[in-house]
């Protein structure tokens, strides 16, 4: 009797380590998936022209070259618009960090009238397809540069703008981080600084952003990467007057055949996978290393959304 | 001073509370909710850029009337559109709960398997989207759908229905690009397992559930709220995602801004409802359910 129970102890024990062995494959297997495109993206970029077409060339290039990543540079014009595109991103994170901390802080702090209904509106505002919006906007910063002047439209002002009131990319996200955030810091904290006679703004700043410094930063930085990623919007209000990264790779075709034809036509300067992968990494590369230092608080920060704990 | 005492506690809230909410309220009013009513309008009208500003030209329905059978490439890329986005929110859903659920029951390696599942979240725009599919449709797209159209399985799916075959074809073609979707959702999802109670699990267990029924039983009915979220999440994702062929169209017809605005507002109406209108029924499919949960 006893024997037979550990005999069935034992088997248990043997399905338990095969079904986890069984996961770690599924997951390792599929997070292959994820990556291949990064791989694939790598591997091209150090491939010759001769590695593309040769069909033995799967992953590791025979010849490997950084020929395919400096052309790529060349074309998508790093360095200024590595530049233009942190500072661009940088700017507008800034502005939707304080209008989400803002906005987040009234939320979880007051009760005042109708804040159900905003906080529907703000679920509302991120379902709503940007395109939907966009010609409006477009009019409405159009007519306003008419009555102003100068130019709005190919300069970061109407993006800004936006930004600060807080309809920039993925505000609601923002706002819901924060909001959850600031829940979790002790309303007692406020009422002792209150008494000892801070206003509100004070509350604000002193207590509330203070001790979110590490919430603040996460806000900063996927505002950031969701700013570098945009391309609808900055692509309608910006147009081509602000080279940025990401608008340069969605036209890299035709700078690629511009770059080819003032240069030298032979078969290397033809476009091909190659050249396109290693502008896409190098476009990405900004992201990734960011990413490595970071992932952590980009994880947390989703977590802390709390939508799913309501 | 005075008067400064005599306002309630409410009042005070009220004032407080505005006064945080106000950017971002005359920004939802300028910036979304005037936008969202003007493009109704703009699409019944013929619109003008003229040097003062903006001349407007009612015109009834010729909008619609153009883009549904005049325009010869709206109709295409809407049904392209859906034949995306429906299928892709269906594999995110499932797919990201599934893993979610796996990463769930183990330890070792979780945090840097989580880490790889999040990266797309970061890297992915459109202009990195549109390289990639690109670069798949040319190399590997005449091989793939042979080496595809090989498999038994896919073969006696096609006999029956050709349609479906080719939409599980392209699932499988671009399943690195639909499962780069999966980033927030698996976060939610996993977010959401780990607040369930665990004495939960020993209940099920004491009564011999095994974990195929516990996963069917407890897991899904309590992960329901989440699976809304997720949805909503993934359709508002994609469907707010540039590599779309409607944007494409939009925004050719927005660069026009001497007679292309009416039109392209016609186009953007079409698409934004079609967009809503899905997000409305996954809110109906979900929110029946979790209502007669709520009765206990």
């Amino acid at each position: 009797m006893k024997t037979n129970y550990l005999h069935r102890l034992t088997r248990l024990h043997k399905f338990q380590l095969v079904l986890k062995l069984g996961i770690y494959f599924i997951l390792i297997c599929i997070s292959f998936i994820y990556l291949e495109p990064i791989f694939k993206m790598i591997s091209m970029s150090f491939m010759s022209y001769k590695d593309v077409i040769d069909p033995s060339v799967e992953w590791l290039p025979k010849k490997p070259s950084f020929n395919n990543l400096m052309v790529a540079g060349t074309v998508l014009d790093l360095k200024t618009t590595l530049v233009n595109s942190i500072w661009y991103s940088a700017v507008l994170a800034i502005g939707q960090t304080i209008v989400s901390a803002m906005t987040g802080f009234a939320l979880s702090r007051y009760t005042f009238r109708f804040k159900k209904i905003w906080i529907m509106m703000i679920i509302l505002a991120f379902i709503i397809p940007i395109p939907l919006l966009m010609i409006p906007r477009l009019m409405l910063f159009i007519s306003a540069q008419n009555m102003l002047g100068f130019n709005l439209i190919g300069t970061p002002i109407p993006q800004l703008v936006m930004a600060l009131f807080g309809q920039g990319v993925n505000s609601t996200i923002l706002v819901l981080i924060f909001y959850n955030f600031f829940n979790l810091i002790p309303y007692s904290l406020d009422e002792a600084a209150m008494i000892d006679g801070a206003g509100p703004m004070k509350v604000f700043t002193q207590i509330a952003l203070r001790l979110s410094a590490s919430t603040v930063l996460v806000i900063f930085l996927f505002s950031f990467v969701w700013n570098w990623n945009e391309t609808y919007v900055t692509g309608t209000l910006v147009r081509n007057s602000i080279e940025l990264l990401p608008t340069k790779l969605n036209m890299f075709d035709s700078a690629f055949a511009s770059f080819a034809s003032a240069g030298r036509g032979t078969a290397q300067f033809r476009i091909n996978e190659a050249y396109k992968m290693s502008a896409t990494l190098i476009s990405i590369t900004p992201l990734l290393i960011l990413y490595a230092f970071v992932q952590k608080q980009f994880i947390q920060g989703i977590e802390n959304t709390g939508i799913t704990g309501e | 001073m005075s008067r400064k005492k005599t306002t309630s506690y409410q009042q005070r809230q009220n004032k407080q509370g505005y006064l945080f909410m106000m950017p971002w309220i005359i920004g939802f009013a300028i910036f979304t909710a005037i936008p969202f009513i003007a493009t109704i309008y703009l699409s019944f009208t013929e619109v003008r850029q003229t040097v003062i500003g903006f001349e407007f030209k009612w015109i009834g329905l010729d909008n619609y009337i153009m883009a549904f059978f005049q325009n010869v490439e709206f109709i295409p890329a809407v049904l392209a559109f859906l034949g995306m986005i429906i299928p892709y929110t269906f594999v995110v859903v499932i797919l990201s709960f599934i893993l979610a659920y796996l990463l769930n029951r183990i330890t070792f390696l979780r945090g840097l398997l989580r880490t790889i599942y999040f990266l797309p979240v970061i890297i992915m725009s459109g202009p990195v989207m549109y390289q990639l599919l690109d670069s798949n449709s040319i190399t590997n797209n005449a091989e793939s759908l042979r080496e595809f159209s090989e498999i038994f399985l896919v073969q006696m799916i096609y006999t029956y229905s050709p349609q479906f075959a080719r939409i599980l074809v392209g699932i499988f073609e671009q399943l690195s690009i639909i499962l780069w979707f999966t980033g927030i959702p698996i976060i939610l999802y996993i977010n959401g397992l780990q607040k369930i109670n665990p004495s939960l699990f020993e209940a099920a267990q004491i009564d011999s559930a095994n974990s195929w029924q516990i996963l069917w039983k407890i897991v899904i009915p309590i992960i329901k709220p989440i699976v809304l979220v997720v949805t909503i999440f993934t359709i508002a994702n994609i469907g707010t995602f540039s590599i779309n062929p409607v944007y494409d169209l939009i925004r050719t017809a927005t660069e026009n801004t001497s007679g292309g605005l009416g039109i392209a507002s016609t186009f953007a109406w079409i698409y934004s409802l079609l967009v809503l209108l899905i997000i409305g029924a996954a809110f109906l499919i979900f929110r029946n359910r979790e209502k007669g949960r709520r009765h206990y």
